[in-house]
């Protein structure tokens, strides 16, 4: 019997892959956002308020949707004038790395200042994978609850916005944002929070100021 | 529930050690689990039992090192173990806390019977 000592992170592979892709990113110059929610928050009707918005503001946007199955947020993007490529997982409760570098096959990204990858909806997995991306931008709706954020904590660890979604429902609803703002600043103080309905247009203007500012910083490198 | 992807990709860092030791077989594989990994034990083990079932590894034993999410208070410096997720440092009560461990999720070590 004998001790074969290892020390190998289980993600290795994936964080191997997630750098092939980073390094891709940077090549092409383009600012990558990986979105991450549960199901219903507001993702793709985010993306479709900031596809409205974006060649206004000069920028071009790319789309990478992850769905376990059906390409219906692929065909919303579409009705929106924006491109991309659909990822269905087949029952995967997360995308990973390389599903993500067979997708880059499928973009130009000379075509694009921003890809956004919509994640599938779920708050807890996709935390675990790096897809290579600039920066995880987490999405909870006023719908879910106020107590979220300390219940899936490492979402919320990873991330560097967070985008608090539905605020046009506030009046209707027992939620206290301010205790929602609080428990992400002691989760993570680095991540900064917007109010935000996009279905309605608030703080829209503020989601894109930030994707312009982390372009530019990007760029600025 | 990512555990089952989490598991394959577990089996790939055990094959590419078993590659080394030609002919051994696997007894144990010791995996660091951290508490803030989210990672959950219990289906790493039922994942384990279903992939290797059947394979060169259906004999051996998954064991889970399961480590604490301890954290570190930036402003009085005391470190303190997680047990329910609080707001802040449970002496200063300050809200400024980095993670010194409990996020680890890896491969430490395998036992084999050469």
């Amino acid at each position: 019997m004998a001790k074969v000592t290892v020390q190998e992170r289980i993600q290795s592979e994936n964080e191997r892959v997630a750098a092939a892709n980073r390094a891709a990113f940077a090549k092409a110059r383009v600012l990558v956002l990986n979105l991450v929610s549960s199901p219903g928050s507001g993702k793709t009707t985010l993306l479709e308020g900031t596809l409205d918005r974006l060649p206004a503001a000069g920028i071009r946007s790319l789309v990478i949707e992850g769905d376990v199955s059906t390409d219906r947020d692929l065909e919303r993007v579409r009705a929106r004038g924006g491109e991309g490529v659909q990822i269905n997982t087949g029952g995967g409760c997360h995308l990973s790395a390389q599903m993500v570098a067979d997708a880059l096959g499928r973009l130009d990204l000379r075509a694009a200042d921003v890809v956004f990858i919509e994640n599938v909806g779920n708050l807890i997995c996709p935390s675990t994978y790096d897809l290579g991306e600039d920066a995880k931008v987490v999405l909870l709706s006023t719908a879910e609850g106020d107590d979220k954020p300390m219940k899936y904590p490492a979402v919320f660890h990873e991330s560097s916005l967070a985008v608090l979604n539905k605020i046009d429902l506030l009046p209707h609803l027992p939620y206290d944002i301010a205790k929602v703002e609080r428990e992400i600043a002691v989760l993570n103080p680095r991540c900064e929070v917007l109010r935000v309905s996009a279905l309605k247009g608030d703080g829209m203007d503020l989601w894109l100021s930030w994707i312009a500012a982390r372009l530019a910083a990007k760029r600025s490198k | 529930m990512h555990e089952l992807s989490i598991c394959q990709s577990m089996l790939r860092v055990v094959d590419d050690a078993m590659r080394r030791q030609s002919g051994a077989r696997l007894l144990r594989v010791f995996v660091d689990v951290g508490r803030g990994s989210t990672v959950e034990p219990q289906l790493l083990r039922e994942a384990f039992a279903v992939l290797a079932s059947g394979g060169p590894y259906a004999e051996a034993e998954l064991v889970v090192n399961d480590i604490p999410l301890v954290g570190r208070c930036r402003s009085c410096g005391r470190s303190f173990e997680y047990r329910e997720i609080a707001l802040g440092c449970p002496d200063c009560g300050s809200v400024s806390v980095e993670i010194e461990s409990g996020l680890e999720l890896s491969v430490r070590e395998l036992e084999i019977d050469d």
